[in-house]
């Protein structure tokens, strides 16, 4: 097929939804850099994105902001009501002891920054055994048979994602970080997020999602900034 | 009255469409350095159009929650791929959103599961190196809002069964019981319409 012949399917092409031949066919005059299937391309992309942004709008709840900033580890802006009373205890102890402004706006941002730690702490705790607690979810455990390597567990439910909780994890040198694989089955790895130990060596790390029943799930150490495939040697792994 | 108010708070949105993406290779940037504050504005800026175009998607508000966090998990995870002097952060942004919703819909109906890994390839932050800035821009958002009403219903549905259900030409024949020819036919007809009343506002 010629690159006008093509012209009407880059739309679908760049949703995932064509099939067969001008699938192949797309694939082919992309692979040669083709310049004006590229530039069809780059069109298809742009009007999907316009299509999309014409969505009627649904506003979401509120906490869903907080949510998505804690997964970052972004700190959080907003107030919980723990958080707000623990502040003001804080605040009325630190005026009682009288002892200055200063120190007390340290220990009152130190009492804050310490409380949202631990909130955030608490929502992956609870995010955690909401996942152990799901019936569907299925437990792999890695490193049991090895003189000290990493060890731990690969917890995964088809429907929620993966939970991986991990011990003896090496420290890593700075600028590096540990980042999760999902392998399906004849299949090449994707990115399944990145995660840091504390240091005691051990870390707990969620992917939020549906995921394949039938995966193996590994673990490499890549630079902090992530990659789209591994470029080292699995640390660990897992099949389900 | 009425016919004055219209025009007047079409264009009122149109105008915050594109201020929103004004500023995108700023923010990109600001997401590149890791300043948390950029996480918060990318947020404000596109969290509610993600949540929008996810729940119309899987229509179930628990599973777009998870399905909004996940979004901007990979975002933040894989701006370091994303070229803010040459890329465009809305269409990506909404390309990753659709294809989670579209991937989450696959695996639940049991459809299509082998495209996952087509679709994480086709989000890939460097397919969005080349597209025109102004792909959002307020004068584009009002023609494809013209495109749309010249669409038929047989058009409009097999549009919304692409974009928000994921289905295949084959697939849409399936569901809507009809030949493959005639469903091709509306589908790239749609599109031609879409596309060429898009490609009329950059010659304007």
């Amino acid at each position: 097929m010629t690159c006008g012949e093509l012209r009407d399917s880059y739309e679908l092409y760049s949703l995932g939804i064509l099939e067969g031949e001008e699938k192949r066919e797309i694939e082919a005059h992309l692979g040669r850099n083709c310049a004006d299937c590229q530039k069809y391309l780059n069109e298809a992309l742009a009007v999907n994105s316009l299509v999309l942004s014409h969505t009627p709008g649904v506003v979401p709840p509120s906490r869903l902001r907080r949510r998505v900033m804690a997964s970052v580890g972004v700190e959080r802006t907003g107030w919980t009501w723990l958080a707000a009373l623990a502040a003001a205890c804080a605040l009325i102890v630190a005026m009682w002891l009288s002892v200055g402004k200063r120190t007390a706006d340290r220990e009152l941002a130190e009492a804050r920054r310490t409380l949202q730690q631990s909130v955030a702490e608490r929502d992956r705790l609870e995010q955690a055994f909401n996942f152990l607690n799901q019936p569907e979810t299925r437990q792999v455990n890695f490193g049991l048979d090895k003189p000290a390597p990493p060890r731990g567990n690969f917890f995964l439910n088809p429907r929620l994602g993966v939970l991986l909780v991990a011990s003896n994890l090496p420290v890593l040198q700075r600028g590096k970080a540990y980042e999760m694989w999902v392998i399906p089955k004849g299949g090449t790895p994707r990115p399944a997020g990145l995660f840091q130990a504390g240091p005691q060596g051990t870390a707990m790390h969620i992917l939020n999602g549906a995921v394949d029943a039938n995966v193996t799930l590994a673990v490499t150490v890549e630079p902090d900034s992530g990659s789209q495939s591994p470029t080292s040697n699995i640390l660990f792994s897992a099949g389900f | 009255m009425l016919k004055r108010l219209i025009p007047i708070s079409l264009a009122l949105a149109l105008l915050q469409v594109t201020l929103r993406f004004k500023d995108d290779a700023d923010l990109a940037r600001r997401l590149r350095a890791r300043e948390p504050s950029a996480m918060r504005d990318l947020y404000d800026r596109y969290g509610k159009m993600i949540y929008s175009v996810i729940m119309r998607i899987v229509r179930d508000s628990g599973a777009a929650e998870d399905l909004v966090q996940e979004t901007f998990l990979r975002i933040w995870n894989r701006i370091q791929a994303f070229d803010q002097e040459r890329g465009a952060l809305g269409p990506w942004v909404l390309a990753v959103a659709r294809n989670r919703a579209i991937d989450y819909l696959r695996s639940t109906d049991g459809r299509m599961s082998a495209g996952a890994l087509e679709l994480e390839r086709l989000e890939h932050p460097g397919q969005f190196c080349h597209i025109d800035e102004r792909a959002l821009s307020m004068d584009r958002s009002r023609r494809l809002q013209d495109a749309f009403d010249k669409l038929t219903p047989q058009q409009k549905t097999v549009v919304e069964l692409a974009y928000y259900e994921g289905l295949s030409q084959s697939e849409m024949a399936e569901r809507l019981q009809q030949p493959l020819g005639t469903v091709k036919t509306w589908i790239r007809s749609a599109l031609k319409v879409l596309r060429e009343q898009l490609s009329e506002a950059a010659i304007v």
